[in-house]
């Protein structure tokens, strides 16, 4: 991997007297598939929406490569997107929000890279929850970011939509170079779609490591150590 | 730059979503206007004949003659009931029936009203009773009495100059009086003077020319006092009509609406429309989950509460000339200023959409900030049509409510634009700043909570 396009040093997440995440170090680098998994309030979410600059941390800093805060891809778990318009409509509003200097022609983009074709005039609110996620991840593309984090992207998928939603995050990754960071409650599709693996629990990092060196045994027996 | 680019795309996403959500549409917009009509037609339609027990405490049966009329306290009640409801009750019957609330008044009639309207040396005096848990009814009514009242006054002040004159005239003219049941010939004025011109002329002829020249002083004094009296009729005409009104029927076919109800219409209208589409459409931001993405500097909270407040400002200025304009095209009503009503109008909706909106920042669910916006909204919009009471002025402005009802109708009636109409737009301008700076702040910590 080549050098960090994201550091984060030290941060730290509380609500009131609740500490959600612990001083947090991590480094990501272009082109690194990373995996963020561990039990239900582990902290996963709140480590996601920091990256993504939906919140801020309440300590810490992220420093981006090149001084320049590159453009976040940001995937949350409910697909955000507006049900009464069509695909097409949401992909060129969203693409309009991100400054696109033609919307039209970055939505029609979009619709033939995420094999929307089909559906593109149909309402999303109408689209199968597969479809739905698929124009989900789109959006998020809409701004051509370097870094994408997806919070539990296959939560309310089948397995065939899973397999799919993975194939396609593979080539996108290899594609762009950019660097994926997705949260999962699964060990399996963590060791099967991730280079790197991160354990959380009680918002404090428990592994940090190559997705080959933790199987499932090893993840339990971090668990209950933890608890 | 970004800001005002996001807002506008925002803007235009709204108007699409409207568009194809017919449904929402209709409750949004439908039925807020529905309601207004339906506002406007009860508030103008007819006032209601309050109804008022009458106690007749003048038992004789006598009459008073007035000129040509003769008058007794049932004529009077009758001439009453073309404006009240009269339930004639004993003094008991009608202060129970006023505490029971079956009248809204007691209208009592006093021993010796006959004799004191006969002897013309003191006023007769009615009593008028009313709830003082029906503050507004009982003004309503102290109008309509006063106002029947000072017809009668004036149909028996018509008729005394009457008598007065035809004495003036029985005095100039002569003729044959009848007057406490005895009767006379009078020789009248003019008569006089001709008698006195013969006995003058008969004085000469005797020669007596001094006691001639004194006939003719009286002569003259007599001719003096003819003439004043004839100057006497017109001034004392003037008196029994100071001001006469001349009513004329308008063209038919044409409801005429009463000014207070087409600001209640307009207040509710817009009220409503404001309030929920506001809240509405913030809300469905939040269930649509896209906040969290719009908040990642795509549009912040500011971008997002003053598009829908302009959206929610411009909807309710659209609704509140679509009713202008019925009103104009079904009412005899002229609706005029009609680029005054611009402002008017939308800083109503503004201060109502900003209403709304810190009602969607709050509310967890579409659903939820509907209702909410409806329990609170309606109730208020009520409440500011409640004519010259301020706590109802003052409690509805919280909404910008009271503000808009009072300028809706000055505008509608009032002969120039007076600083009151500018003074509420201030308060609109306040009110809507308000609320938009909290339902930013409200937004802003949902965004990024």
């Amino acid at each position: 991997m080549g050098a960090p396009l994201l550091t984060a040093r030290g941060i730290t997440r509380t609500y009131g007297s609740f500490e959600a995440l612990a001083p947090l170090d991590l480094a990501i680098a272009r082109g690194e598939r990373i995996a963020l998994t561990g039990p239900n309030g582990a902290g996963k979410t709140t480590l996601l929406t920091i990256l993504a600059g939906v919140q801020a941390p309440s300590g810490g800093a992220l420093e981006w490569a090149d001084g320049a805060s590159p453009k976040v891809g940001w995937v949350p778990q409910s697909p955000a997107l507006y049900p009464r318009l069509t695909t097409r409509e949401n992909l060129r509003l969203f693409a309009g929000l991100e400054g696109a200097t033609d919307p039209a022609a970055t939505a029609d983009a979009l619709i033939a890279r995420a094999d929307l074709g089909d559906f593109a005039d149909r309402r999303a609110g109408a689209l199968s929850t597969g479809t739905m996620q698929r124009l989900n991840l789109a959006i998020a593309l809409a701004g051509s970011p370097s870094l994408l984090l997806l919070d539990e992207p296959t939560g309310t998928l089948s397995p065939d939509q899973r397999v799919r939603l993975w194939g396609w995050m593979a080539d996108l990754v290899r594609a762009d170079d950019m660097a994926l960071l997705f949260s999962t409650q699964s060990m399996d599709e963590a060791a099967r779609n991730a280079d790197r693996v991160l354990v959380l629990a009680q918002g404090r990092v428990l592994h940090d490591g190559p997705a080959a060196d933790l199987d499932e045994a090893a993840f339990m027996a971090l668990l209950e150590s933890a608890a | 730059m970004r800001a005002l680019r996001a807002g506008r795309l925002l803007f235009a996403k709204d108007l699409r979503v409207l568009g194809r959500s017919r449904g929402l549409l209709a409750v949004l917009i439908g039925y807020p206007i529905v309601i207004a009509i339906l506002l406007a037609i009860a508030l103008s339609g007819g006032d209601r004949r309050p109804s008022i027990a009458f106690v007749n405490l003048d038992a004789g049966a006598r009459t008073v003659q007035v000129g040509e009329e003769r008058l007794s306290v049932d004529d009077y009640a009758k001439r009453l009931e073309d404006d009240v409801d009269l339930v004639r009750l004993t003094p008991q019957q009608a202060d129970e029936a006023l505490a029971d609330g079956r009248v809204s008044a007691v209208l009592t009639v006093p021993e010796g009203f006959i004799t004191d309207l006969q002897s013309g040396l003191k006023p007769p005096v009615l009593q008028l009773a009313t709830n003082p848990r029906s503050p507004i009814e009982a003004q309503a009514i102290e109008r309509n009495l006063e106002s029947a009242v000072f017809r009668l006054n004036q149909a028996l002040a018509t008729a005394y100059v009457t008598q007065v004159l035809n004495l003036v005239d029985l005095i100039q003219k002569g003729g044959t009086v009848g007057i406490f049941g005895r009767s006379g010939t009078l020789l009248g004025l003019e008569e006089s003077s001709r008698n006195l011109l013969q006995v003058q002329r008969a004085l000469i002829a005797d020669g007596k020319p001094a006691l001639a020249k004194k006939v003719a002083g009286l002569r003259d004094y007599i001719t003096g006092v003819g003439g004043n009296l004839e100057l006497a009729k017109p001034a004392a005409q003037a008196i029994a009509s100071p001001i006469r009104l001349e009513v004329r029927e308008g063209a038919p076919g044409r409801e005429p609406l009463s000014a207070l109800g087409i600001a209640g219409a307009l207040v509710v209208g817009i009220g409503l429309v404001g309030v929920l589409l506001a809240a509405a459409l913030l809300s469905a931001e939040r269930e649509d989950h896209v906040l969290s993405r719009l908040g990642r500097g795509l549009a912040g909270p500011g971008t997002i509460i003053w598009q829908k407040a302009v959206l929610a400002a411009v909807a309710c200025t659209v609704v509140g000339y679509v009713l202008l304009g019925i009103v104009a095209l079904t009412t005899s009503i002229t609706i005029g200023r009609w680029l005054l009503w611009l402002p008017a109008l939308l800083l109503a909706g503004l201060a109502s959409g900003a209403f709304g909106l810190l009602i969607g920042a709050l509310a967890r669910e579409t659903r939820t900030a509907l209702l909410a916006g409806l329990m609170l909204a309606l109730p208020l919009a009520v409440i500011a049509l409640i004519p010259g009471n301020d706590i109802a002025y003052w409690a509805s402005a919280f909404a910008g409510f009271g503000p808009a009802a009072r300028i809706f109708q000055g505008l509608l009636v009032d002969p120039d634009v007076t600083s009151s109409t500018y003074v509420g737009m201030g308060i609109l301008a306040v009110v809507a700043l308000v609320y938009i700076v909290a339902a930013r702040v409200a937004l802003g910590r949902r965004m990024h909570a």
